[in-house]
């Protein structure tokens, strides 16, 4: 037990009664109140002299407490004796209610007959308006419940969203679900054109459909600009702050607008937060957002603003990947090719249709420069020269502005600090992310430039090679010498190849004997011509009096030990002796040369043969072989190109060449290489040719037959004077039996052949120790030959210059003309 | 297509037409064509054989015709064409007109003053 303390000062009994921190009330078994203490009423703001004898207890509370008076408390107390923390709401004197919290007990006398009820009231004033509270933040918290989970839906859309448009469409179905709204419409901004654009709206027939600038005094476009939301919350709101909402919200009656910015942050930061649009969403009747509403906007605007940004970001990646892959297909197509007009033609078929629908490159390489068009129409040619100009001389690119007349950009094209020309496109006017557009265009530019810089360098590189192997190839052959004639020809690859290595040479290594030489280096380009010219002259430097085929491409091969790009050269080699008329020949790796004696058919010279230059595989034993060369022989050296077809096995060509020669065993010199060339190649060959005809000791008498063909002769003029000159005939008897022969062999043509194109004209020449003879023999008719006054004056010309003509018409025409020698004219 | 035989230029006020190389009948059509075109609105010529190595008929043809034709219009005219040589013997055997024939380029010139 504990001993109660001695209070200071005297505790009144009445006075804790009366002033009690509880309501004390003391009624009758029937609820008739008989005392009440000053609190109490002090609390309900009764007097005493109201309640005491005159109300019961049931008679101060609301009327749901009096009801739960009469099926909780009242039985209760009953049946057992007291109740605790009963609540009731009392009603006060001046009609307010106090809750409070009920203790009472019932008394009974000795009989237990029920005598008196004591009362205690607790005042529950702060207790029930924390209860509310409870309650309140109960359903805020289900409330915001609800609208996090529709706004989890939304966010759960826009996640799958992939594009603005998508984006667009989840977001504007949200306030209707999260706010009950009637109606809502999304905009976007575009910064690159700076408008605000209406993108969709669930009632497409609210709202103002048209862009709008972003410094449009709109609401739409005002609440982009600030980034704020705003809620109008009636139209005399409206009226004040956005007078261009009025009408549409009359028209649709609505009577509240919400306009929420999509931000990529929280709006309160605005340092980072940027704008890309607006949801406006709209209610019928003046809707007042909750606090915790108005957050769970805020919280949309800035996820539908991050769902913006990234699927602007995902759009920009697709776009750049897809420039991406396209830049990487133009560089490889375009390394394809390696001649500049192929490469230039290529980038504007790239160009167009893919990313443009006309495309000029336009490139000031050599003269007059080099133009390729693809699609159209083409702009206006003025302007277009211009801006090229511009571009050209600034180096900068021309982007087109809004407005201007040219729609085109021109793109400078540039490599090592060098303009080469300009690309201009004319492109899809769309071009959101213009400023991405622009980057991809200059990295287009950066890369056809350097492509067609180094498609010049490579023209440059091959024009250099050609010249080297052409100088090389133009040295001066031996002639002038009656033992011998020496016909060449050279012909380089079509299909734009680069220079071969073939080359041919003929030189005298003393007054009485000849080289001759056909050679093939392995590769192409500039190496290979480079490489080609040094064997040219090692051949030249090693040969020598008493040193012989065998021994010089011993030579050959210690000087490719030194110079690697020699290796795997071929070469045929062959000396003339041009006074006994013996030739001495070697083939290291080389196709065989072709003899053509006087008599008989044409034979490949297979003897003398050994591997190719440096060869370590190979047979490097030199030999060489000796034939005998008849006087009238024609010896052949040439390179594989002129056999070798992929269509046609080896043997063929071998087979093929022999029976052409053979053909031609009667043909002037001059032409024959060519000829057999064409012949055997064509035009379009994928390798280099290179022949070398030797024609040896002069015919006494020179028999040709050539085909009914004005061009042809002079061919047969070249070898006629070479063989006049090589029998010391004088210059103008020379020229005189030139003269007459030329005239003879036109009148054939003219005449003879005049209808038949086919014709063949043999002409056969000889000298005698006083006199040149020649004959001129056709099988055609000479049909008013003698009446052609033109004619007329050729034949004139042959009687004049020759000292006999005859003429014989029989089965044709044969014209025999002689002259005596040192006869003056 | 016949600039290997024939090239223009002026001396003095005088165009000058040089010849070079054979002029036979497989090219002395173009050779005309090509000197024609040119030489339309002269009022001088002078035709230089003096590097022809080679004249036949179809080539005085041609040179007859042109002189011909040149005269006709009041064309002054003289062809150059040296002492000796191919082109000298075949204008000699067709008894070519001597009068409008010189050795030497200025003396041609001249004599068209």
């Amino acid at each position: 037990m504990t001993q109660e303390l001695r209070l200071p000062w005297d505790d009144d009994p009445d006075d804790l009664y009366e002033h009690a921190p509880c309501g004390y009330l003391t009624t009758l078994p029937d609820g008739t109140i008989v005392k009440v203490n000053q609190t109490f009423l002090a609390w309900t703001g009764y007097t005493r002299g109201e309640l005491v004898g005159h109300r019961r207890f049931r008679d101060l509370l609301s009327s749901g407490g009096q009801i739960f008076h009469e099926t909780h408390y009242a039985p209760l107390l009953r049946m057992q004796d007291e109740v605790h923390e009963l609540a009731f709401d009392m009603v006060c004197a001046d009609s307010s209610t106090l809750p409070t919290l009920i203790n009472s007990v019932l008394s009974r006398g000795p009989a237990k007959e029920p005598r008196a009820i004591r009362t205690t009231v607790f005042n529950a004033t702060e207790r029930r308006s924390y209860e509310n509270e409870l309650l309140d933040a109960r359903k805020f918290a289900e409330d915001s419940e609800r609208r996090v989970k529709v706004l989890q839906e939304i966010v759960a859309d826009l996640a799958a969203a992939p594009t603005e448009a998508e984006v667009a469409e989840a977001v504007v179905r949200a306030p209707e679900s999260a706010f009950g709204a009637a109606s809502s419409s999304i905009y976007l901004v575009d910064q690159e054109r700076d408008l605000v654009v209406a993108v969709s709206s669930t009632d497409p027939t609210t709202g103002d459909w048209e862009d709008m600038p972003r410094s449009s005094p709109r609401a739409v476009a005002r609440v982009a600009e600030r980034g704020d939301l705003h809620v109008v919350g009636s139209l005399t709101e409206a009226k004040r702050h956005f007078p261009d909402l009025v009408d549409n919200m009359r028209r649709s009656g609505r009577n509240t607008v919400v306009l929420l910015p999509l931000t990529t942050g929280p709006t309160d930061e605005h340092a980072g937060a940027e704008t890309l649009g607006v949801l406006a969403f709209s209610f019928t009747g003046e809707r007042k957002l909750s606090d915790g509403e108005l957050r769970v906007v805020r919280l949309l605007g800035q996820q539908a603003g991050q769902a913006l940004d990234r699927a602007r970001l995902y759009d920009d990646l697709r776009r750049r990947e897809e420039r991406a892959i396209f830049l990487a297909r133009t560089t490889r197509v375009l390394d394809e090719l390696h001649r500049l007009v192929p490469r230039a033609r290529r980038l504007v078929e790239r160009a167009v249709p893919e990313i443009a629908d006309w495309a000029r490159l336009r490139l000031a390489i050599g003269t007059p420069g080099i133009l390729e068009d693809a699609g159209g129409p083409a702009p206006d040619a003025t302007l277009l020269a211009q801006a090229e100009q511009r571009a050209s001389v600034a180096c900068v690119p021309v982007f087109p502005q809004p407005g201007d007349a040219l729609d085109c950009v021109v793109l400078p094209l540039t490599a090592r600090g060098r303009v080469l020309g300009t690309l201009s496109m004319r492109m899809a006017p769309d071009r959101r992310g213009a400023e991405a557009e622009r980057i991809f265009l200059i990295d287009l530019a950066d890369r056809a430039g350097l492509a067609l810089e180094n498609a010049r360098l490579y023209e440059q590189e091959r024009q250099i090679a050609r010249t080297l192997q052409r100088s090389l190839l133009a040295g001066e052959l031996p002639g002038g010498d009656p033992r011998f004639a020496l016909e060449t020809h050279y012909q380089a690859a079509g299909q734009d190849l680069e220079v071969g290595g073939d080359w041919f040479d003929a030189f005298l290594i003393n007054p009485d004997r000849l080289a001759v030489v056909v050679g093939d280096v392995v590769g192409r380009g500039i190496d290979a011509a480079t490489t080609m010219g040094q064997l040219r002259s090692a051949i030249r430097a090693l040969a020598g009096d008493g040193v012989g085929p065998a021994r010089l491409i011993e030579g050959l091969d210690r000087f490719v030990e030194r110079v690697e790009t020699g290796h795997m050269a071929t070469v045929a080699y062959a000396e003339v002796d041009l006074v006994t008329g013996e030739l001495t020949y070697s083939c290291a790796g080389h196709l065989p040369p072709l003899l053509q004696a006087p008599m008989g058919p044409p034979e490949f010279l297979l003897d003398g043969r050994s591997a190719a230059l440096g060869s370590k595989a190979g047979d490097t034993r030199r030999t060489e072989h000796r034939v005998p060369l008849p006087a009238g022989s024609r010896l052949l050296l040439y390179t594989d190109g002129l056999i070798e077809r992929r269509t046609r096995p080896i043997d063929k060509g071998f087979e093929l060449l022999s029976r052409e020669f053979a053909r031609r065993r009667d043909s002037p010199l001059p032409g024959l290489t060519g000829g057999l060339a064409d012949l055997l190649v064509g035009r379009d060959h994928a390798d280099d040719v290179c022949l070398l005809c030797l024609s040896l000791g002069s015919e006494e008498r020179m028999e040709r037959s050539l085909g009914a063909d004005r061009s042809h002769i002079a061919l047969l003029r070249a070898e006629l004077r070479a063989w006049l000159v090589a029998h010391g005939i004088e210059p103008e008897t020379r020229d005189a039996v030139l003269l007459a022969c030329s005239e003879a062999v036109a009148n054939a043509i003219e005449h003879g052949y005049r209808d038949d194109p086919f014709g063949q004209i043999n002409v056969v020449a000889t000298v005698t120790g006083d006199a040149v003879e020649v004959r001129v023999a056709d099988h055609g008719t000479w049909q008013g030959a003698v009446a052609d006054v033109a004619r007329g004056r050729g034949l004139q010309l042959i009687r004049e210059s020759m000292d006999q003509v005859l003429i014989d018409r029989g089965e044709g025409t044969i014209v025999t003309m002689r002259r005596s020698r040192e006869t003056p004219i | 297509m016949t600039d290997q035989w024939v090239t223009f230029s002026k001396f003095g006020d005088a165009e000058l037409v040089s010849l070079t190389g054979e002029i036979d009948l497989a090219n002395a059509g173009d050779i005309g064509h090509a000197i024609v075109a040119r030489i339309n609105e002269a009022g001088k010529v002078l035709i230089d054989l003096t590097t022809v190595s080679f004249l036949d008929s179809a080539g005085v043809r041609l040179l007859d015709a042109l002189v011909g034709d040149l005269l006709v219009h009041g064309t002054r005219t003289r062809l150059v064409v040296g002492e000796r040589g191919a082109a000298r013997m075949t204008l000699r055997l067709c008894a070519f007109r001597e009068d409008i024939l010189t050795t030497d380029l200025e003396r041609a010139a001249a004599e068209l003053t």
